[in-house]
């Protein structure tokens, strides 16, 4: 009997001009979704490699080492951030490795074309998050009350039919029909990444097939939710009535209003404060570093030489104090803001869990390398690579490139230009694949329970139904 | 040898003291007795309100009963509701079917719910040739269909149940004089075949026409039941509104 109502739920699911319809447009959807990620990795590439270059390029003709002001590093683009953009244009692309102690992630995707940020970028999240929901709503918000309406329910059960297995039957079906064709839909959009030339690595398969489980079954909880709904109520237009007041709150509002309510919980200070603080404090030590700069007093046979090597040594030790001193006050202050925005961050992601919608952001995002910690990575890894480059400069100036002040000499002989080649290389190591599941592993439980829930609170509801 | 008498002639549908009284105070059904044995059509006439859906929804369990019983087979539906329902099929007064399904689809998604697997579209085709339905309408979507076509699908359905009590909720109503006389037929060949048949109509004339034992309902009550070899010489029509009108809560006869 249960075969009998999957095979009736798939064959009319799959003859409904409703299916047709939602279906055509969720394919044309997902296909443009991965074509426009497609398109827009390639390009980002296109931009790296250039800017990488350009970065090179600047280096050309230099003679000393001493003469390289700043390096610039970039983060390379990840093909899965072209399909689950997530944070990853909101956060700086490049930071410059200079002299200056601190360092900062500058010239966002969205800084540099705010239009994208208007209206946000057409990808696989927002399929799965705004389309997709709307599509499970719009298949099963009639799923029981429809059948109520047309009559057909009075028929059924006029047979030996048990609730439960009636009520398995239609999740099953539904599930089952609605969730293959978007499976095809998806492995059509997958087959078009190589095809435009985009190369996923096996981990990034792994990632996707993982992104893409869970987007399915964040559409199987606003199937349940549908069907849960469609079972309390008894009048389809209800229903649909209910669904979409749940659906705004869900996709729309909590998200939202966690952030809100989780910015006035917990208190971050600004950033302008700190820096307003920092600047305080590097002018309390450069009035200290002018004064200790004036305790000099060279050696009494005025050896030019032996003066000049004495002196870069004193303010060599005397910058690296200063800057010891200001690092640890920026640090301090940093540390502290830091650890409160974590707090926000978890307080707000936790309220936010009460949408299926949160959970799925989070797990994708978290899954594709481009979850609200790409900043703190990019960064952490400019910090590692500014210590490797300050080891370099040391290597072939014999200073650290942190001093405030270099005197450089020349002999008046013609030097030779230097070889950027020599430059250590950049590498971003994005998260791996075992952190990546770990982290996303509660948001994908989160959304097997909603699932349960929900089809518990469906089969319980139904087991009262007035099939009347 | 009276045990094997009484087993043999057992009612196949049986109300005793059915009485339905909702959450909100109304009492639908009050206290009412019938029983329909095998080869028998028993009819309900009666207005709208009157109580004859809700005995045929008591027996289809798809309301309980505040006190008494409502047996098929002798199992009482609100105990026992599946196995009560496997011995029973139902025709409604709108057959509603799945639309975008042809009739052979609708007839073997409902006969494999009333439990049947075995059939074959040949079996489907012959019970929709028997009820009148024409070839070249089986394979269409049922969407198109006349309220005509789609009774008689519900009795094809009924029929593959091959259940021994059918219930009848004015099946006839709103059909053309063709239609409702081709109908009445096919319930008279069920009869022929043994089957117990409760029927609820406010049709007359079709009452007199098919019923062996008619019972006139009214405000819940049975306010009259007579075989209808009582009722030969009667004007049923006068009866029933002398008997409404007579009736003001009290049962007349029974």
């Amino acid at each position: 009997m249960l075969t009998a109502i999957i095979e009736k739920e798939i064959r009319e699911i799959l003859g409904s001009a409703k299916f047709g319809i939602t279906f055509g447009a969720c394919i044309v959807l997902i296909l443009l979704s991965f074509y426009v990620g497609a398109m827009n990795y390639k390009s980002s590439v296109e931009q790296y490699n250039a800017a990488k270059a350009q970065n090179l390029r600047q280096m050309e003709g230099l003679t000393s080492w001493l003469s390289l002001e700043q390096h610039r590093i970039f983060m390379p683009p990840q093909p899965l951030a072209a399909l689950v953009t997530g944070s990853s244009n909101d956060v700086g692309r490049t930071i410059g490795v200079h002299r200056r102690s601190s360092i900062a992630a500058e010239d966002s995707k969205f800084s540099e074309d705010p239009i994208y940020a208007v209206f946000r970028f057409l990808d696989l999240t927002f399929i799965f998050q705004i389309v997709l929901s709307l599509f499970a709503i719009l298949l099963g918000y009639d799923a029981v009350c429809g059948e109520k309406e047309r009559g057909t329910l009075r028929l059924s059960f006029a047979n030996a039919v048990p609730r439960a297995t009636y009520i398995l039957g239609k999740l099953i079906g539904s599930f089952v029909t609605l969730v293959t064709a978007l499976i095809l839909a998806i492995l059509l959009g997958c087959l078009l990444l190589p095809l435009l030339g985009v190369s996923l690595t096996g981990d990034e398969w792994v990632r996707l097939a993982i992104i893409i489980g869970t987007g399915l079954l964040y559409f199987a909880v606003f199937l349940s939710i549908s069907v849960f709904v469609s079972t309390i109520t008894h009048r389809s237009s209800s229903a649909f009535l209910t669904l979409l007041v749940i659906w705004v709150i869900s996709v729309l509002i909590v998200p939202r209003a966690s952030v809100l309510l989780a910015g006035r919980a917990v208190d971050v200070p600004a950033v302008d404060n700190i820096a307003a603080q920092k600047a305080t404090f590097s002018k309390q030590l450069w009035q200290d570093h002018q004064k200790a700069m004036g305790a000099f007093k060279p050696p009494e046979n005025h050896d030019p030489t032996m003066m000049m090597d004495l002196f870069n040594a004193y303010m060599d030790s005397l910058s690296q104090i200063r800057e010891s001193k200001m690092n640890e006050f920026s640090d301090r202050l940093n540390e502290d803001r830091h650890n409160r925005q974590k707090v926000q961050q978890q307080v707000a992601f936790n309220l936010a869990r009460i949408s299926p919608t949160a959970s799925l952001t989070l797990a994708a995002t978290r899954l594709a390398g481009t979850s609200i910690d790409i900043k703190d990575r990019f960064y952490e890894s400019g910090i590692d690579y500014k210590e490797t480059f300050a080891d370099f400069m040391k290597e072939k100036t014999g200073m650290n490139i942190t001093g405030g002040m270099f005197i450089v000499q020349s002999d008046g002989e013609e030097q030779e230009p230097i070889d950027p080649k020599e430059m250590p290389e950049y590498v971003y190591q994005p998260e791996p694949l075992r952190a990546s599941l770990a982290g996303s592993v509660v948001d994908i439980g989160i959304l097997a329970l909603f699932n349960l829930v929900f089809f518990i609170g469906a089969f319980v509801s139904f087991t009262r139904y007035d099939v009347r | 040898m009276a045990e094997n008498i009484q087993e043999v002639t057992r009612p196949r549908l049986e109300a005793e003291n059915l009485t339905k009284r909702y959450e909100d105070g109304v009492l639908a059904l009050d206290h009412i007795n019938f029983a329909v044995q095998p080869g028998e059509i028993f009819v309900m006439l009666g207005g709208n309100g009157a109580g004859k859906t809700t005995t045929i929804n008591l027996f289809l369990n798809f309301v309980e009963p505040s006190e008494g019983e409502a047996r098929i087979d002798g199992i009482a539906s609100h105990k026992d509701p599946l196995a009560a329902k496997d011995k029973v099929a139902f025709v409604s007064e709108n057959v509603m079917l799945y639309g975008n399904f042809s009739a052979i689809q609708n007839l073997d998604y409902f006969s494999k719910l009333g439990g049947r697997r075995d059939y074959t579209r040949d079996d489907y085709r012959d019970v929709l040739l028997r009820v009148g339905l024409a070839e070249e309408a089986h394979n269409k979507k049922l969407r198109g269909y006349s309220k005509g076509m789609r009774q008689k699908c519900g009795i094809a359905i009924a029929i593959l149940k091959g259940a021994p009590a059918i219930l009848l909720d004015e099946p006839t109503s709103g059909l053309d004089p063709k239609a409702g006389h081709d109908f009445i037929e096919l319930v008279k060949s069920l009869k022929e075949e043994k089957k117990s048949i409760l029927m609820s109509t406010h049709d007359i004339f079709r009452a007199r026409e098919i019923a062996d034992t008619i019972a006139i309902m009214n405000q819940g009550q049975i306010i009259m039941q007579k075989r209808a070899s009582e009722l030969a010489e009667s004007n049923l029509e006068e009866l029933y509104m002398k008997y409404m009108a007579g009736h003001n809560g009290q049962k007349i006869a029974v």
